[in-house]
């Protein structure tokens, strides 16, 4: 039992390894260069490590007694967090190196908070997914207070942890009275027991509090007022961070406890998370109107985007949970281009997030400013662009299952938020001219901004493939 | 005779102080500290009784690595939580706010 | 009967130290009533016979997490009085809300029905005729070992946290080098010189 467990956990025990070891080398050649190497080798290594996942292994494989699972479904979440943390950590080397934090514990946090992402993504028992959650969340806490000697950062950094803790607190209090209710902390055992006689008041307890805390963690509303100001606070690559790979994280954990734990009363949770789904589409579209720092009005841009993955799961079918991981996927990338720009947004050196800043830019540099415009349009769900394809994909799989007003709700709230992706364009190109940005972009930041401009066009034609990874993955997830 | 609803209620008493602790004293982060303590005490009980009532280890271990998370949350809160004060001289989350809640 | 006075007397403290800790209007009162509040609670797990767990709770508890909040309560000079200032206007609605919720709670758990086949579904049944502390250690480093191997790396992230936030290195601070004092010899730092009379060295 013991060696085939520990081939099924390969990947992340080396990357534990990896972690390790580059502390160790980190804190005995302590100079200048080492946090610089680290971010290099890290990114190297992450890219490697993605690499092996999604082109070595096949087939399903369970460790620990069925508390851990790597399948297709874990092996894409797994693909895509540790890829977009190496590009998270390539953007953050400049800037981290222009305020004077890169220290090189940045990349280890990173390491450790992606290895404790793909053991959420792999865990099929509460207890897994708690140890994997923490140890994501734990490292998160302290990148967001990373800047310690600036008040906003560790401000982002407390307040994150403040109601991070709470959300484990519910999520906890939830995974116990599950426990309770089945006897058993793994996911197949909670859905044999739920299918086997009627449920009980405890455990439709557990399963709200399960979902509360979850819906915390993925910054959905209304449990969403943690994001705007830890976006806002936090150093800017850890704001990136934050807003893409654990988002992936604990929404397929989300799409994995709710299916194959609760699988047996989906009818209870499609319409919670469906009216959380609802409630997140509105309030981010309407409450990004009024900001005026874009690093807040990301945060609400993704808070509105999580409304809409979320649909996907809402509506309970494969062709749901595909369409979700879809959505997530093109989430990330198109977060990762907008981020790449926001990264080198500085005036006089200093960083800046107002988005006033950005007038008549198109007349300083325009291919960034073209990038940025495919992106804002591709956010906003505009025609032919990638982002309208994301969300048709939802908006079929809720179809489907007749709530149709889900999808009637998803359509007015991406009308109402085009206004403000909108709005940054006119900026753009037709605000009034003030001190305009540096023109110092790193070819890293150039490069991501471009590429993921170019996704979003070319992406159209067959969305690289994405479309057949996702239903191999989600394929494994409903046999 | 006392049985696992007797526990379940004083675990479920716990875990709402808790939760009012964090509402109540907003201002105070070192009291919203030790209310998350309260809660994940809560949750101990919660799974300790379960496990006494289905005499199952399962819980029990749950509820050792609760404990170990919990001390190592407590360790970053207070870490982060000193850092705040150097900055800005008060744990008080929503004086000044820099960031608009 | 013996034990249900027990259970109550545990029970009772539980809720009036967590209570306490909420209301108190000093933050150390406030962490010895949570001290107590640990305390009651390992009783209660004593009589339900999870030892194991009750000491832990009180090593881990209020030797380490209770001993930081205090440091860190006595560190930091902060005017608490103020804090609680605003927090009068809100304790009605507050009490009334947890209230509620409580008795939601109460209601639904005064009947616990456990799934029928719960039992089945064990994983790790109570051996008989073992010891509570080594039942436990004969799962957790075999059937749980990969969490235990999380908790380790949690904990080490902890660490690093700690140090990468509050760690500042002080110049002019004068360290012992244990290294270079072994490395110190005699030639290289005795030297005998011939002084002249009458005039000294430079």
């Amino acid at each position: 039992m013991f060696p085939s467990d520990l081939t099924t956990i390969l990947p992340e025990l080396v990357l534990a390894t990896y972690g390790l070891a580059a502390l160790i080398w980190a804190v005995f050649s302590n100079t200048q260069k080492t946090g610089t190497a680290l971010v290099w080798l890290t990114s190297i290594f992450l890219v490697g490590l993605s690499l092996w996942i999604g082109l070595a292994t096949t087939g399903t494989k369970q460790a620990f007694g069925g508390a851990f699972v790597d399948d297709g479904f874990s092996r894409f979440a797994k693909v895509v967090i540790a890829l977009s943390s190496a590009v998270v950590l390539l953007l953050s080397r400049d800037y981290l190196e222009k305020e004077r934090i890169l220290k090189f514990e940045f990349p280890i946090l990173v390491v450790f908070a992606v290895l404790g992402m793909m053991i959420m993504v792999s865990a099929q028992g509460l207890m897994v997914l708690y140890m994997g959650i923490e140890l994501q969340s734990l490292s998160l806490y302290v990148l967001a207070a990373f800047h310690r000697n600036h008040s906003k950062s560790t401000e982002a950094g407390l307040k994150y942890f403040v109601l991070g803790a709470l959300s484990s607190g519910l999520l906890l209090y939830g995974a116990s009275l599950t426990y309770g209710f089945s006897g058993t902390t793994l996911m197949s055992g909670i859905s044999e027991a739920i299918s086997d006689g009627e449920t009980s008041v405890g455990l439709l307890f557990g399963l709200a509090f399960l979902i509360v805390g979850l819906a915390f963690k993925v910054s959905a509303a209304p449990f969403h007022m943690w994001a705007p100001d830890v976006y806002e606070g936090s150093p800017t690559p850890v704001t990136l961070f934050l807003a893409t790979a654990p988002k992936v994280a604990a929404m397929i954990l989300f799409a994995r406890l709710l299916m194959e734990a609760f699988g047996p009363v989906a009818d209870d949770w499609q319409l919670i998370v469906g009216g959380i789904a609802f409630v997140s589409m509105f309030l981010g579209s309407i409450a990004a109107i009024g900001q005026i720092d874009i690093k807040r009005l990301m945060a609400y841009s993704s808070i509105a985007h999580m409304g809409y993955a979320l649909m996907g799961i809402a509506s309970g079918t494969e062709k749901g949970f595909q369409a979700m991981l879809i959505y997530m996927v093109i989430y990330t990338i198109m977060n990762l281009g907008t981020f790449a720009f926001i990264l080198s947004m500085r005036k006089g050196g200093r960083p800046v997030s107002d988005i006033y800043s950005l007038g008549m830019y198109s007349r300083q540099a325009p291919i960034q400013a073209f990038s940025l415009l495919l992106l804002m349009f591709s956010l906003a769900g505009i025609v032919p662009l990638i982002g309208f394809f994301a969300k048709l994909y939802v908006f079929l799989a809720v179809i489907e299952v007749g709530m149709y007003w889900l999808a009637l709700g998803g359509a007015i709230a991406s009308v109402i938020g085009a206004y403000y992706y909108l709005r940054l364009v006119y900026l753009m190109y037709f605000g009034e001219e003030g001190e305009s940005l540096d023109d110092d972009m790193t070819r890293t930041s150039l490069i991501t901004l471009v590429l993921s401009g170019v996704f979003v066009i070319v992406g159209v034609a067959n969305l690289f493939g994405i479309i057949d990874f996702s239903q191999a993955a989600t394929g494994m997830l409903f046999n | 005779m006392i049985g696992l609803e007797h526990y379940l209620v004083v675990a479920a008493v716990l875990f709402v102080t808790g939760l009012f602790g964090i509402f109540l004293n907003r201002k105070n982060v070192i009291i919203i500290l030790m209310s998350i303590e309260l809660i994940l005490l809560a949750v101990n009980i919660n799974l300790v009784s379960f496990s006494v009532h289905l005499q199952d280890l399962v819980g029990q271990v749950f509820a050792m690595f609760v404990l170990t998370v919990a001390a190592a949350e407590a360790a970053i809160g207070l870490a982060i939580l000193v850092c705040f004060f150097r900055n800005r001289k008060s744990i008080s989350v929503d004086d000044v706010s820099l960031l608009k809640g | 009967m013996l034990f249900t006075l027990i259970f109550y007397f545990f029970s009772l403290l539980v809720i009036g130290s967590g209570l306490m800790v909420v209301f108190s209007r000093n933050p150390v009162h406030a962490v010895l009533w949570l001290i107590l509040a640990f305390l009651s609670a390992a009783g209660l797990f004593v009589i339900q016979g999870a030892e194991f767990i009750a000491m832990l709770l009180i090593i881990v508890y209020v030797g380490a997490v209770a001993v930081l909040f205090l440091f860190v309560v006595m560190m930091l000079d902060v005017d608490f009085a103020t804090l609680k200032a605003g927090m009068a206007r809100y304790i009605p609605l507050g009490l009334l809300i947890g209230a509620v919720f409580v008795m939601i709670l109460g209601i639904e758990l005064s009947e616990w029905n456990s799934s029928g086949i719960a039992p089945d579904l064990r994983q790790a049944i109570e051996p008989d005729n073992v010891q509570n502390t080594e039942a436990l250690g004969n799962v957790i480093y075999t059937e749980y070992v990969f969490l235990f191997q999380i908790a380790g790396l949690i904990l080490l992230v902890a660490m690093i946290g700690a140090i990468v936030l509050t760690h500042r290195k002080r110049e002019g601070v004068k360290k012992q080098d244990v290294v270079s004092q072994m490395y110190r010899d005699s030639a290289k730092s005795v030297s005998l010189e011939d002084v002249p009379s009458g005039k000294g060295l430079s």
